[in-house]
C-alpha cells in the first residue's frame, strides 16, 4: 500500500470489492443436481408408467457404461490440468483394452488391471515425450497416438492372440472380476422396488443398481474421482501441476519443474485411459479384447470433462448421463426413451423458472422453445423410431450442455507449447 | 487439518466404514436374480394344436463322386466379424474347410480377407479386386454388405467367378448368389422358444436392422405365433441401419439381452453374429435359455463357456452352400447350385445338439413338413 507521503493521484486505482455472495460449496451443489435429477426421473416415471427409468437393471447398466468414459476423462483431466491436451485418449484406451486381455489371460484381473495401466502409460509417455520434450502441437501427437494404439493393438493381437483363440481380431476369453453385492441392503431395496410406491420405490431402485453386482473395477474407479480431487486440489504436487496448466512460465519462475510435472501427468492420463480398456474388458458380462471395441469412447469422455468443466465432480456427473442414457437405451425400447424425453421437458421446466427468478430472458424462453419441442415430440409418437434411440446419450449430453449455460473455463494455457526457459 | 476439513474427513470415513459394513457379499451368481416381478408361474405357455406328424420321408442326398479340386486357387472376402465369430461367417470358413479336405484344395491356394466394422464402400471393392488380381478364382463374398461392389467389380473381371452369400447382383453372368430362406429355419426355432419358455415371454436380439436380419425376427415372430397365439415377444436391434458394429459389439448384445430379460422374456435368440457371444453370457448369467444362429452354436469352441443354455441354432448351411459352389465350379457346371438353399433344399434347419429339445422334435418336424408342403408359408418382413 502507498504511504501518504507520495501524490495520492498517482496512487494505484482501487476499485470497491462488491459484498461476495456465499457460494454454495461444489459438493452441496452438485448433490442439489442428484437430487434434482431423481425428482424429475420419478415424476416423469410416475406419470407416463414407465417402471424402467428407475429401476435396478437400468442403474446397473448406466453404472457399467459409465465406466469406461469417467476413467477416459479422468485420463483427459490431468492432463489437461497440467497443460497438455491429450487427444490421443482413444489409442491409449486401445493399448489399454490389450493389456488387459494379456495380463488377464496370463495372471487374472488384477494382473489385467495393472497391465493395461502400465500400456496406457506407455502411451501417455510417447505422447509426452513428443509434446513436452520435442514440442509437437499437442494435437497432432493424440491423433498420432490414436492412430498407432490402434495399428499397435492390432499386430500385438494378430502376433500373440491368433495361435490363442484362432481369431486375430479378438483374444481368447479372459478371467473377469467377480461381482459383490450389500445382500442385506439390497435385498430391503429389491422389496421396496417391487411395491412400485411412488417416489420410494424409484430411489430404491437407483439405489439397487449402484449396490448390487458391484465389481472391484467400479469401486476403484469411483473411489478415483474423490482422490483426483484430494491430489490436484488438496496437496502441494497437485497445485504445482495446476499451476504447469494455468501459468508454466509463472511456474517456472518459481523453481516448479514444469516439465517433470507434465510428464507425470500425461503418464497419469495415460495410465487412466489403458485402465477405462480394461473397464471395457475385464467387467462381467464383457468378452475379452476385441478389435474396434473402444468404439470412440475416448472422445466421449473428453466430452463429458469439458462438461463437467475440467473438474472431476463435474466429469463424474457428465459421465454418469452418458451412462445412464445409454444404458437406458440400449435395455428398454421406444416407449422408455419416449418416457427420458417426458422427463427431459419436465427439468427443462425446472430449469426454465430458474432462469426467470434469476431474470434471465433469453436463456428462460430458450429453455422454455426447446421444451416446447420436446413435448411436442413426446405427444406426436407412441414410440421413439428405432433410428433415434442409439443417439439418445448425444441428444441429452447436447441438451443439458445447452440449458445449464455454465461458463466453462479451461485451464488458462491449455495446449500451449511450453520450451523450458520461455519466460525470460 | 482445518475443522471443517477434518469433519468432512470424520463423516466420509463413517459412510464409508457404514456402507462397506452393511454386509458386502460376493455374489455367487444364482442368488437373486431370477426373481421376476411378474410372479407368473412357470406353466409354460397356452400351446395351439399340433400340427399332423410329418410323413417319414428322406432327405435328398447329393449322388456325386470324388471332385479334384487341386488346382483351384478360391478367395473368401467375410463379412464383419471375419473367422472365429462363431456363427455367420465362421460358417462359411468350415464350408472352405471342408473343400480343403475332402477336394484336396491347397491351404496355400486359399486366401482369407475380412471387412471391418464401419468401412467405405471402396475399401470393399480394393479387397475383391485384390483377390481378383491376385488369380483367384472362383472368389466368394460372404454377406449382402459386399453387393454393390461386387456389382462393379464382377463387371471388370468377366473371366473370373464370383459368388455371393445373402444377397443377388442383377445382370451379373458370372456371379452366382447363394440365398437362404432365413424365416422359414427361423419359425421352426421360434416354435422351439414358444414350447420351452416358461412364462410364455421370448425375446429377440438382432444385430444390424437391415432387412436381412429382420427376415429372421419376422420368421421367429410367425413360428411362436403359430405355436402359442398368445406369446409375448420383446425384440430390439443393437444399432440402427447403416450402423454394422451391432455385429461386432458382444458389450451391447449382452445389455440388450439383460434388458429384455428384465423385462420378463426367458428364451432368447440372437441374430447378431459375433455380439451373440454376450447374449449367451447375459443369459447364462440370469439363468435362462438362448438360441443360437447361423452355425451350431453348441458345438462352437468361442461360446463353449456359455454353451448350457442354448437349447437349439436355427442353422444355415452357409457351409453347404459354399462346398457345393466350389464342387461345382470344380466341375465346371455351376448349374448345379440350388436356386434357393430353402427348408426343401435342407439349406436352412435346426439344430439338435445338446439333446434340450428332443422332446419336441416331432412337433418341429411337423411343422417343417408344413412348410416345405406350402401349407405354411413364412412370411420375410416383419409385421410391425
Amino acid at each position: 500500500m502507498t504511504t501518504m507521503t507520495s501524490n495520492p493521484a498517482a496512487a494505484p486505482l482501487t476499485v470497491a470489492v462488491p459484498p461476495r455472495r456465499r457460494k454454495l460449496p461444489g459438493w452441496a451443489s452438485g448433490m442439489i443436481w442428484v437430487a434434482l435429477a431423481v425428482a424429475v426421473l420419478t415424476t416423469a416415471s410416475y406419470l407416463t408408467g414407465v417402471p424402467q427409468l428407475t429401476s435396478s437393471g437400468t442403474t446397473q447398466t448406466a453404472v457399467v457404461l459409465a465406466l469406461p468414459i469417467l476413467l477416459a476423462g479422468l485420463g483427459g483431466l490431468w492432463s489437461e490440468r497440467a497443460g497438455v491436451v491429450n487427444i490421443g485418449l482413444e489409442g491409449m484406451m486401445i493399448f489399454g483394452t490389450w493389456g488387459a486381455a494379456y495380463g488377464g489371460y496370463y495372471w487374472g484381473p488384477w494382473a489385467g488391471l495393472a497391465c493395461a495401466a502400465a500400456f496406457g502409460a506407455l502411451g501417455g509417455l510417447v505422447h509426452a515425450i513428443a509434446t513436452v520434450t520435442f514440442g509437437v502441437n499437442h494435437i497432432v501427437s493424440g491423433v498420432a497416438m490414436n492412430l498407432l494404439g490402434a495399428g499397435i493393438a492390432k499386430y500385438l493381437s494378430t502376433l500373440i492372440f491368433e495361435p490363442l483363440s484362432h481369431n486375430p481380431r479378438s483374444s481368447p476369453t479372459v478371467p473377469k472380476f467377480d461381482t459383490y453385492s450389500a445382500s442385506g441392503l439390497s435385498d430391503w431395496l429389491q422389496q421396496l422396488e417391487q411395491q412400485q410406491r411412488v417416489g420410494i420405490s424409484d430411489v430404491a431402485g437407483l439405489l439397487r443398481g449402484i449396490v448390487t453386482g458391484v465389481s472391484p473395477m467400479t469401486m476403484v474407479t469411483i473411489a478415483l474421482v474423490p482422490i483426483t480431487f484430494l491430489v490436484l486440489w488438496r496437496t502441494r504436487f497437485g497445485l504445482r501441476l495446476r499451476s504447469c496448466g494455468e501459468n508454466p512460465v509463472a511456474a517456472e519462475s518459481l523453481g516448479v519443474n514444469v516439465y517433470l510435472h507434465k510428464y507425470v501427468a500425461v503418464i497419469a492420463s495415460g495410465a487412466l485411459a489403458g485402465m477405462a480398456g480394461a473397464a471395457l474388458v475385464l467387467n462381467p458380462g464383457q468378452s475379452g479384447y476385441l478389435e474396434g471395441q473402444t468404439n470412440g469412447r475416448g472422445y466421449i469422455g473428453l466430452a463429458a470433462m469439458i462438461f463437467g468443466n475440467w473438474r472431476p465432480g463435474g466429469l463424474l456427473g457428465g459421465a454418469a448421463l452418458f451412462g445412464y442414457s445409454d444404458g437406458l437405451q440400449l435395455s428398454s425400447g421406444g416407449k422408455t426413451v419416449l418416457a427420458l424425453i417426458y422427463g427431459a421437458v419436465l427439468l427443462l421446466a425446472v430449469l426454465v423458472i430458474v432462469q426467470l427468478v434469476r431474470r434471465k430472458w433469453l436463456a428462460a424462453s430458450v429453455g422454455f422453445v426447446a421444451a416446447g419441442g420436446l413435448y411436442a415430440v413426446y405427444w406426436s409418437v407412441d414410440s421413439l423410431p428405432t433410428e433415434f434411440t442409439p443417439y439418445l446419450p448425444h441428444f441429452v449430453t447436447l441438451i443439458v450442455l445447452t440449458v445449464a449455460s455454465q461458463r466453462l473455463r479451461p485451464p488458462a494455457a491449455d495446449g500451449f507449447i511450453y520450451r523450458r526457459g520461455q519466460g525470460d | 487439518m482445518r475443522r471443517r476439513m477434518r469433519g468432512v474427513a470424520v463423516v466420509a470415513v463413517a459412510l464409508t466404514s457404514a456402507l462397506s459394513l452393511a454386509a458386502c457379499a460376493k455374489d455367487s451368481g444364482n442368488s437373486s436374480n431370477n426373481n421376476n416381478a411378474s410372479g407368473n408361474p412357470s406353466s409354460g405357455c397356452k400351446l395351439a394344436d399340433k400340427p399332423a406328424a410329418a410323413p417319414a420321408g428322406s432327405t435328398s442326398a447329393d449322388a456325386g463322386g470324388k471332385v479334384d479340386g487341386s488346382a483351384l486357387k478360391i478367395g473368401l472376402a467375410y463379412d464383419i466379424g471375419g473367422r472365429g465369430d462363431g456363427s455367420f461367417n465362421d460358417a462359411a470358413a468350415a464350408g472352405l474347410d471342408k473343400a480343403i479336405s475332402d477336394m484336396g484344395v491347397k491351404k496355400d491356394n486359399t486366401k482369407e480377407l475380412t471387412a471391418s466394422a464401419n468401412e467405405s464402400p471402396a475399401d470393399k471393392e480394393t479387397r475383391l479386386r485384390q483377390l481378383a488380381t491376385g488369380g483367384y478364382n472362383p472368389v466368394i463374398t460372404v454377406g449382402f454388405a459386399y453387393a454393390d461392389a461386387l456389382k462393379k467389380v464382377a463387371a471388370e473381371f468377366p473371366g473370373t467367378k464370383f459368388a455371393i452369400v445373402d444377397a443377388t447382383v442383377d445382370g451379373a453372368a458370372n456371379v452366382t448368389p447363394l440365398t437362404f430362406t432365413e424365416e422359414q429355419g427361423s419359425f421352426l426355432v421360434g416354435v422351439a422358444a414358444a414350447y420351452k419358455s416358461k412364462g410364455c415371454h421370448i425375446g429377440f436380439v438382432g444385430g444390424v436392422d437391415v432387412p436381412l436380419i429382420q427376415k429372421f425376427q419376422a420368421g421367429f415372430a410367425q413360428g411362436a405365433k403359430a405355436a402359442a397365439p398368445d406369446i409375448k415377444i420383446e425384440s430390439k436391434y443393437i444399432s440402427p441401419a447403416g450402423d454394422f458394429s451391432g455385429f461386432q459389439d458382444p458389450n451391447k448384445g449382452n445389455v440388450v439381452t439383460k434388458g429384455e430379460l428384465d423385462a420378463g422374456a426367458d428364451v432368447v435368440y440372437q441374430a447378431a453374429g459375433k455380439s451373440g457371444e454376450g447374449v449367451f453370457a447375459a443369459a447364462k448369467a440370469a439363468n435362462k435359455l438362448a438360441i443360437g444362429v447361423d452355425s451350431d452354436q453348441y458345438n462352437q469352441p468361442t461360446v463353449a463357456a456359455n454353451k448350457d443354455v442354448i437349447i437349439t441354432s436355427m442353422v444355415k448351411r452357409v457351409d453347404v452352400a459354399v462346398y457345393d459352389f466350389i464342387r461345382a465350379f470344380a466341375k465346371n457346371d455351376l448349374t448345379t447350385v440350388p436356386k434357393v438353399f430353402d427348408l426343401k433344399a435342407d439349406g436352412v434347419g435346426y439344430a439338435t445338439s445338446g439333446g434340450k429339445i428332443d422332446d419336441i422334435k416331432d412337433v418341429l418336424e411337423a411343422y417343417k413338413a408344413q412348410i416345405v408342403a406350402g401349407k405354411i408359408t413364412v412370411s420375410a418382413t416383419p409385421t410391425k
